[in-house]
């Protein structure tokens, strides 16, 4: 064979990063945690739809009253029947000849209740005991009787009296009214930030192990020959970050298609704004955690040391979480709550979400809530994109003088000389 | 030797308080097969670490074709590391196509490139299989394929024989003569001394970062004493002694191996030989490789004699 000579100017940085990203995402995707992992959590989001369809069946199912009137106490049926879908039950009404037949219906079962006596002052006969809201109903209908019989006695229309009890309001004047993206944002925003602390999780610690099994496998030394060090280590967190990503995509999107039919979640049109921010904060987020996770990951040459040697980063990732618990999400619930934060609390919030570790998930949680200059939000942006620069430039030299060190750990300072 | 292509010009390394590499220097010409031949830690690996660019070197050069070597033209390189390493559970075909395509091949050059290595390795039917499936030597094999299929211009391969059956060792010899006599120059390590006298045009010695002697074998040898056995069954004891610039190196029975210090001192040896009575055996003992490169590292002063000596038993045994 003739082997044709490759054009030895084919390999520019972004077709090397394509294809290191291309190789990690086709093995990524056959890999476990992808596989199993996606299967895993589609069949958790199916039984949670499920279970929450049955609960739910439950409360909705209005029940059906079966109820006897005997006597004067008749006079209550019709008001009865009248009223019972406003009060979230269905009710059936029969009139009963005699008090003793009713009683044996009752106990048989085939009555819920028997009610005799006087519209004013009724009787009710049942089984084993009233259900509460019948209960409720009827005593509202023996008051309002007794109501318009004293109102006819006094030469009032009881019709009259009613119209104007209606229309009694309260007027209420909203100073701070809240949109639906403000109380839908904190939760949204709650959403994407603990979804990107477990991603940063599950799928970091997939970088750090790539990053040691190529380190192990020794396969690095030929892959550094051809591709410079900032090449791989970007290639390998894109590949494996669209792999989180797809997985992500899959699970939000059965969650989706699970609970929305049944109503258990619905995604207002306010919130969508929310989610994108979500998702732009999220994407930057992991790359930043996961430059700095194959970067320190690299400092060792077996994959069982990974965890020890990404403990700062998993540290910082456990502070940014803290902070959100203790800072950001009190200072915003009492806001949307319609008070106003502590002015140390507040300010805290937006210094702490404009320094770059912190910003993905401090900013979506706040962006999220709506309320955020448009300057600190480009602000965090520009920091946090710099910041990435910064890592990729640190983390590789970083990756280039310890991926070819095997052996015992590397402390981080030698790494970063040269 | 041809024009050189790769010029390693006084390389300086040091790792701590190790000097590594001292001003290491030789050249390379086009289709020439170099072997590097020194004890462990002497500095050959690191040597072709800084050729490679994996490694940056404290001071010196290393140019190609003239020109100061660059991240392109070390893409023309096939590099075997001395750690053997691909990917355990990717598949061969998969991954040397994803290799080859990192050095700048398009995917149905490469895809042709992969099969046809696999080919002519005796691997063909086994790349659809996970590397890790493969025994020790075939994984051997794909790591040689891993070098060859982009067509370099230069082979830099260190230990390539090591862990290799004697098959796979003469397919391996025969693919580096193959790859130099086309034209393209193979640099690279080995511990087996007899297989690099046999195979290499030029041999290069380093021990503890310093090249020691550069050139063919037979100009290594032009270098060191001319060596005779001599048997004379009835020379008494200590006969050498009588010929002037002559030493006793060891004695066999009734034979001895003499060191002359000068190569005309030959013909007095043999006269002195023949006056002790019947002479069986007059041969010229051509040192070979391993006795070169021992005599030139003994000579070498320093704590690493002990190790080069240890590396030398090592690698003959």
């Amino acid at each position: 064979m003739s082997n044709a000579a490759p054009d030895s100017s084919g390999l520019s940085p972004r077709r090397a990063v394509y294809l290191i990203a291309r190789r990690e995402f086709a093995t990524r995707i056959r890999g476990k945690v992808f596989v199993i992992g996606t299967v895993v959590a589609v069949a958790l989001l199916a039984l949670y739809a499920v279970l929450q369809l049955a609960v739910i069946d439950r409360i909705n199912t209005t029940t059906t009253f079966k109820v006897g009137f005997s006597g004067p106490a008749t006079a209550l049926a019709q008001p009865l029947e009248a009223a019972s879908p406003s009060l979230g039950f269905k009710v059936h009404v029969s009139d009963i000849a005699t008090e003793a037949r009713g009683r044996s219906e009752v106990r048989a079962g085939s009555l819920d209740a028997l009610v005799e006596g006087t519209p004013g002052a009724p009787q009710v006969v049942v089984k084993t005991g009233i259900d509460p809201t019948l209960q409720a109903a009827l005593v509202s209908l023996a008051k309002q009787h007794v109501l318009s019989t004293d109102l006819s006695a006094a030469g009032l229309s009881p019709a009259t009296v009613e119209g104007q009890i209606n229309a009694v309001a309260l007027g209420v004047d909203t100073l701070q009214p809240a949109t639906a993206a403000q109380l839908q944002g904190p939760i949204i925003g709650f959403v994407m930030a603990f979804a990107l602390y477990i991603f940063i999780g599950i799928y970091g610690g997939v970088i750090g192990q790539g990053v040691v099994a190529e380190k192990a496998s020794r396969v690095v030394e030929i892959l550094l020959s051809t591709v410079r060090p900032g090449q791989l280590l970007l290639g390998k967190v894109i590949g494996i970050g669209l792999v989180g990503l797809l997985q992500l995509g899959i699970i939000a999107l059965c969650g989706l298609l699970f609970t929305v039919p049944t109503g258990v979640l619905a995604l207002p049109g306010a919130a969508i704004g929310a989610v994108l921010i979500g998702v732009m904060w999220f994407a930057l987020g992991f790359i930043l955690y996961a430059l700095m996770l194959a970067a320190t990951a690299s400092l060792v040459s077996r994959v069982e040391e990974v965890s020890s040697a990404t403990v700062p980063v998993t540290m910082l990732m456990v502070v940014t979480w803290l902070l959100a618990y203790v800072v950001a999400i009190p200072a915003i619930d009492a806001v949307t709550g319609g008070g106003a934060a502590s002015h140390g609390l507040a300010t805290l919030t937006t210094v702490l979400s404009l320094i770059p570790p912190f910003t993905p998930v401090l900013m979506s949680i706040r962006m999220a809530a709506g309320g955020v200059p448009l300057w600190q939000g480009l602000l965090a942006l520009v920091l946090v994109l710099a910041s990435i620069g910064g890592v990729t430039w640190l983390g590789a030299r970083i990756y280039a003088n310890s991926v070819l060190r095997f052996g015992a750990r590397i402390r981080i300072l030698d790494a970063l000389r040269r | 030797m041809a024009e050189p292509v790769l010029e390693i010009d006084r390389l300086s390394k040091r790792y701590g308080s190790v000097l590594a590499l001292d001003e290491v220097s030789f050249e390379l010409g086009a289709g020439e097969l170099f072997g590097f031949v020194g004890p462990n830690g002497a500095g050959k690996t690191s040597t072709m670490r800084i050729v490679l660019g994996v490694l940056a070197a404290d001071s010196g050069a290393v140019r190609w074709r003239g020109q100061p070597i660059s991240f392109a033209t070390r893409r023309r390189i096939g590099y075997m590391p001395e750690e053997r390493g691909l990917y355990p559970s990717m598949g061969v075909t998969e991954q040397l196509v994803y290799l080859a395509e990192l050095h700048g091949m398009r995917a149905p050059a490469a895809h042709a490139a992969a099969a046809h290595w696999l080919e002519r390795l005796g691997l063909g039917d086994r790349g659809g299989e996970q590397l890790q499936k493969l025994s020790q030597g075939n994984q051997q094999r794909v790591q040689l394929a891993a070098a060859l299929l982009y067509s370099p211009d230069l082979l830099v391969l260190d230990e390539p024989f090591s862990g290799l059956d004697p098959v796979a060792v003469d397919v391996m010899s025969a693919v580096l003569r193959e790859q130099a006599d086309a034209g393209i120059s193979v640099l690279f390590s080995s511990h087996q001394l007899d297989l690099v006298e046999q195979l290499c045009d030029r041999v290069g010695i380093i021990s503890a970062g310093r090249m020691l002697a550069v050139g063919s074998v037979a100009e290594l040898r032009a270098g060191s004493a001319p060596r005779y056995w001599v048997d004379a069954p009835d020379a008494p004891a200590g006969w050498v002694e009588w010929v002037p610039g002559a030493t006793l190196i060891r004695q066999e029975d009734s034979r001895v191996l003499v060191e002359l210090a000068a190569p005309a001192g030959d013909q007095s040896l043999l006269q002195v030989a023949l006056t002790t009575g019947p002479v069986h055996e007059f041969r010229r003992d051509l040192p070979s490789l391993t006795d070169l490169f021992r005599s030139v590292v003994a000579e070498e002063p320093g704590p690493s004699g002990a190790t080069a000596q240890r590396d030398i038993e090592e690698a003959a045994s």
